[in-house]
């Protein structure tokens, strides 16, 4: 089997839906610049470029019409390079990589681009024309169940006070807002260019949130419920991309190789506690690379709600120093389609940063289900 | 000249209030104050004077968006700006070598034909005039506005033998026409009109109550209701205006009105009320005032003054059956009768309307002149000379006599004030002969309309006049023009009429509010015996009588002002098009009652949203748009926000002034009426099942959250039903009448529940809505 690389990691700054400065900015537009700055970043020769995977959760309007396909045109690829829009919610991008992996192992193409974008200013969640099925609706309600609620449900699931999603909310923020002093996102954020200047900075960040000011805030979902949007990861606009090859296309064009692709695995669980996703597709992951928990040096999973990670940790005991080192979506932001590029890639450049051998990235996707990927650093 | 730019000078509450007023006619305004001592930001006045006016309460912008027209700025840097504007008001502290200071300033500055105004309330033009040089003389006029100045009607003008006609034409054409504002012409006297007789009124009052020994209670009461004045009555008027202003009024007023004037006769400041500011008890922006709202132990109890003990206690519902039994005999039983809240009445008003009569000649040119400023600037529903007539001028005088008063020289001859003679209105000249009353072009009244002749058709609840031109009005009459199923004959039995005889029809009423809604005392009886037949049949005429309307062969055009709300709102919805006043508070309210809107409110609103030229793609949108509108009972808070809201189509218009409405709706309809079409009937795509569910996902949403209610699930669930279409799918567009029985099959559901009838009963109780 040939061994697959992530060879390159960038991504847009994400600010926050509506009020962040990409608000006015054109989701396909932003994931283009990210695109050109991978290409000009790792210095692969376009030409090589099998295909565009593109991930996305509501591929539609201004995300519309096979984007991926638009992207690759808007970032001027070679129009040899194919396109392909891929959804699988918050997973769309990691299974744009899981994708590309498979594909390498049957010889199917040497290398890949796996992006993923998401305005959620312009494209609300649901999209424009949310049309459930009525019978699916009557006789599975869960299948449609909010997001919000499913945090609600783990909470009480897991006996999750407010104070502890609270407490975890504001380490979130510490750890980003540190990330963010001492620059460590500089190298994996590509500027973006708007028609009012330049945006290189995360938007989403609340260094000056603190306990007092998180416990004020009243429930977002449910009136009697502890989740808050200071326990909930905001709704972002941004996009994030990998460059995945085979070991040997790295090589022989002397390409970075930031990790190996281990091993890859989805898993679907009950809709209404769709936060524990990352529990069991982790666990099949861990078992296809041979490996136990106490094994991954580094985790990139993603916070959805703090409750919902919480809850992946007490299934899934993770010691603090190895989680989201560099911080999380709760601070971050958590723009859908491109998540999933932005824990790999993430995952993949801390291994080498830190000197570690093996990491995961996971996340959970509405609807129910987990997605993870582990990593194997490259001696 | 045309009015096209106005700066105001001053941003206190008047001046901002009055620049966000200019801006609701679409007009740009400059807003200047003083730079403040370290000011870092040197227009940090005008700047925070409009932010707080984005927060007021009721909000001086008809919408907020009209805020970006005012540009901030400060009299130091800007001054020179006001070379480019029309008309300048100064709104600065009443301190005349202040104002004259600044007048001097803009008189260089200024165009030659830039008018300049003063909002002074108490300094005669003269002293704001005097040693100023002619070239200022000739462009000075007084402009006092009433607060707040987007809803107080009256613009009173004051001007000189100096004053260029022309410009005194250009300001009352604007304030008219693009203001809304009743122009009324002052003589140059303390007070001008409204204030003069306003204050005297209140301060006669305020003296009064305490004398007779009345609770502020009983007085309010019993100056308020029987007069057609605001329920405030004096008390509540003073808490509004606030206490601690009165001492200044009194003192400024006692040194500018000569001592013949009745105003000395009422005496000084009561010591309560002395007390009382020095206290902090300054009204509604204070502790308090003669009323007060008690927060203390976590709750609202409304309280009122002891007006001999200064005491607060929980304010107590006067009893007035002996009045409410006398005012059903008339003014003259009520006037005359024993109860100290009459006797009350009758000294306040006997005086109030003398003091009135015996002014007439020195503050104004005619009767009109008062009576409009009372009526547009107090809110009162009669002016003085109204109401004399109402109460019967020789019975009046002979009262006064009886009781050894003065009687004015204007009603010694005891004739009534005002008379209708060949069809039109006259009013009594100073010199004791009529003239007939005219209207300024484009102003038409229903009232006048009225004095022509017979109606050409007549209910109880309603009336078809012949407006005139061709155009027939018809009008509601009913108590608070709720619908009810005689207008819905009246309606049918128009439109045969109309067609034998007129060209177009519009629909109008003067009263305050276009339409309350449908009468619901009428439906609580269908349901309290159980007859959905009845209920049935009571939705199906009205969607049949709105229908006939719609596709009559003549153009029908409405023309509210006011509240149009529910089956009001229903009718507005199925017009050819709409002549709004800018003040229209329409909405589909149904949902507060527990109901949907079942007189074709659903189809038409939604036809709205899925004809939209630019709506979201889709089926989903128009669905969700038109379900959030009627779901949440969004009333719009002005004509703009109506067509915000789509209630009004992009072709209906907006009128400001009040007195306009008939004539521009009458020339709406006139203009359609050439080659009239009616409407072809809508189709309507809708998504049918799925979008119900999404939309009762979406009120679950809310219902875990805490802002639906239990009963709003069942509500909005047949709501959705409507709006989503019933059972239909996409590739199978529904007709007017398919949507048209969705909504009736939703509303005899609906009235079935017990959760609607708690609804019914509530607001036919209380007046608000219930939160079941």
């Amino acid at each position: 089997m040939k061994n697959v690389v992530i060879s390159g990691y960038c991504r847009s700054p994400f600010t926050p839906a509506n009020k962040g400065l990409l608000a006015r900015v054109r989701p396909d537009d932003i994931a283009a610049q990210v695109i050109k700055g991978l290409i000009a970043k790792t210095g692969i020769d376009p030409h090589d470029i099998e295909d565009l995977l593109l991930g996305c959760a509501f591929p539609e309007g201004e995300q519309g019409m096979n984007v991926a396909r638009l992207i690759g045109q808007l970032a001027e690829l070679p129009v040899t390079v194919a396109g392909a829009t891929v959804n699988r919610f918050c997973g769309s991008s990691m299974q744009a990589i899981h994708i590309a992996a498979g594909a390498i192992q049957l010889d199917a193409g040497e290398a890949f681009i796996c992006a993923g974008v998401e305005s959620m200013t312009r494209i609300p969640m649901g999209g424009f024309n949310y049309m459930p099925n009525p019978v699916l609706y009557q006789n599975y309600p869960e299948a449609y169940i909010s997001m919000g609620d499913t945090a609600e449900n783990l909470a009480n699931q897991y006996h999750l006070s407010r104070e502890e999603q609270e407490a975890f909310a504001l380490l979130s923020q510490q750890k980003t807002y540190t990330a963010q002093l001492q620059n460590l996102f500089a190298d994996e954020i590509i500027p973006i260019t708007t028609p009012q200047g330049p945006v290189d900075q995360d938007g989403c960040l609340r260094p000056d949130s603190n306990a007092a000011s998180l416990a004020q805030l009243a429930p977002a979902f449910q009136a009697a419920g502890t989740v808050t949007a200071g326990t909930s990861s905001p709704l972002t606009d941004g996009a994030a991309a990998v460059l995945v090859c085979s070991e040997e296309y790295a090589d022989r064009h002397d390409l970075p190789k930031l990790a190996r692709i281990k091993a890859i695995a989805v898993s679907g669980c009950a809709p209404e506690i769709m936060g524990i996703g990352p529990v069991a597709a982790t666990r099949k992951a861990l078992q296809r690379a041979r490996l136990d928990l106490d094994d991954i040096d580094i985790v990139e999973l993603n916070e959805a709600f703090a409750a919902q990670t919480l809850a992946v940790l007490k299934a899934m005991p993770i010691p603090m120093h190895k989680l989201n080192i560099d911080g999380g979506a709760l601070a971050l932001g958590h723009p859908l389609g491109a998540t999933g590029a932005r824990i790999t890639g993430k995952a993949a450049s801390l291994l080498s940063r830190e000197g570690k051998r093996y990491a995961l990235a996971t996340q959970c996707i509405g609807g129910g289900q987990g997605i993870a990927t582990i990593l194997e650093a490259i001696k | 000249m045309n009015i096209q730019q106005v700066a105001v000078i001053g941003a206190g509450v008047m001046g901002a209030s009055i620049a966000a007023h200019i801006a609701n006619a679409g007009c740009k305004v400059m807003l200047l104050d003083i730079v403040p001592e370290n000011a870092g930001d040197r227009s940090v006045i005008a700047k925070t004077a409009i932010e707080k006016l984005l927060k007021a309460d009721p909000a001086p912008f008809m919408h907020k968006d009209n805020a970006r027209l005012i540009t901030p700025g400060n009299i130091e840097d800007d001054l020179a700006k006001l070379s480019e504007v029309d008309w300048v008001i100064e709104a600065v502290i009443e301190h005349p070598g202040i104002k004259k200071s600044l007048y001097q300033k803009l008189d260089s500055i200024c165009r030659p034909d830039c008018i300049i105004s003063s909002n002074t309330s108490t300094l005669p033009l003269r002293l704001l005039v005097k040693d100023l040089p002619e070239s200022f003389r000739q462009r000075f006029l007084i402009s006092h506005f009433f607060n707040p100045p987007r809803y107080m009607r009256l613009l009173e003008l004051v001007s000189s033998k100096d004053t260029r006609p022309d410009l005194l034409t250009a300001v009352s054409r604007f304030a008219d026409q693009s203001l809304g504002k009743n122009c009324v012409t002052c003589h140059d006297t303390p007070g001008f009109i409204g204030n003069r007789i306003g204050i005297y009124w209140t301060l006669c009052g305020l003296h009064e109550a305490i004398e007779l020994g009345l609770t502020v209670e009983q007085a309010d009461a019993a100056i308020s209701l029987p007069f057609g004045i605001p329920k405030t009555g004096i008390f509540g008027l003073l808490d509004l205006v606030g206490l601690d202003l009165i001492p200044h009024i009194l003192t400024s007023m006692t040194q500018a009105l000569p001592q013949s004037d009745a105003f000395h006769q009422l005496g000084s400041l009561p010591p309560l009320v002395q007390k009382m500011i020095a206290d902090g008890y300054t009204g509604r922006k204070g502790k308090g005032g003669f009323y007060r709202l008690n927060k203390q132990h976590g709750g609202k109890v409304k309280e009122s003054i002891d007006l001999r003990t200064g005491e607060y206690a929980p304010s107590v519902r006067p009893d007035l059956s002996a009045l409410v039994e006398a005012q059903k005999q008339g003014f003259q039983t009520l006037l005359s009768h024993a109860d100290p809240a009459a006797v009350f009445a009758w000294r306040v008003m006997s005086k109030t309307l003398s003091y009135a009569a015996s002014l007439a000649p020195e503050i104004s040119d005619d009767i009109t002149a008062i009576d409009a400023a009372m009526r547009d600037g107090y809110n009162w529903k009669f002016g003085p000379f109204e109401l004399l007539d109402q109460i019967g001028a020789g019975w009046f005088v002979d009262k006064l006599q009886a009781e050894s008063l003065p009687v004015p020289a204007l009603l010694a001859s005891k004739q009534p004030l005002y008379k209708a003679e060949a069809g039109k209105l006259h009013c009594s000249g100073f010199d004791g002969t009529y003239r007939p009353i005219t209207r300024a072009a484009g102003v038409e009244l229903l009232s006048d309309v009225k004095l022509r002749g017979a109606p050409v058709l007549q209910n109880r609840s309603a009336s078809l006049w012949d407006a005139g031109d061709g155009v027939a009005c018809l009008e509601f009459h009913s108590k608070m023009n709720t619908l009810d199923m005689e207008i819905m004959e009246l309606i049918r039995q128009s439109i045969d009429k109309v067609q034998g005889g007129f060209k177009a029809l519009v629909i109008h009423n003067e009263g305050e509010n276009f339409s309350a809604g449908a009468n619901l005392g009428l439906l609580m009886h269908t349901i309290a015996h159980q007859d959905w037949a009845g209920v049935a049949q009571l939705i199906t005429t009205g969607q049949q009588t709105y229908q006939a309307l719609k596709y009559a062969p003549f153009p029908v055009v409405a023309a509210p002002s006011g509240l149009a709300l529910g089956g009001g709102c229903e009718i507005l919805l199925h017009c050819d098009a709409i002549q709004a006043h800018a003040e229209l508070y329409m909405g589909l309210v149904e949902v507060g009652v527990g109901l949907i809107p079942g007189w074709g409110g659903c189809k038409e609103y939604l036809r709205r949203w899925l004809t939209l030229p630019k709506r979201p793609g889709g089926p989903i949108p128009p669905v969700v748009k038109a379900f959030q509108t009627i779901s949440l009972a969004t009333v719009s808070k002005s004509a703009v926000e109506a067509k915000e809201l789509l209630y009004l189509g992009r072709n209906d218009g907006i009128t400001m002034n009040k007195l306009r409405l008939l004539s521009d709706a009458k020339a709406k309809a006139l203009a359609l009426a050439e080659n009239y079409a009616a409407p072809q009937p809508a189709v309507y795509p809708l998504p049918g099942k799925t979008a119900r569910v999404m939309l009762n996902m979406g009120v679950k949403a809310y219902h875990v959250l805490g802002k639906a209610t239990d009963y709003d699930l069942e509500v909005l669930g047949q709501l959705a039903r409507v709006l989503s279409g019933g059972d239909t799918d996409i590739t199978q567009p529904l007709t007017e009448e398919q949507v048209l029985a969705l909504e009736c099959e939703a509303f005899v559901e609906l009235v079935k529940q017990p959760g609607t009838l708690a609804r019914l009963d509530h607001m036919l109780k209380t007046g608000k809505p219930l939160r079941n």
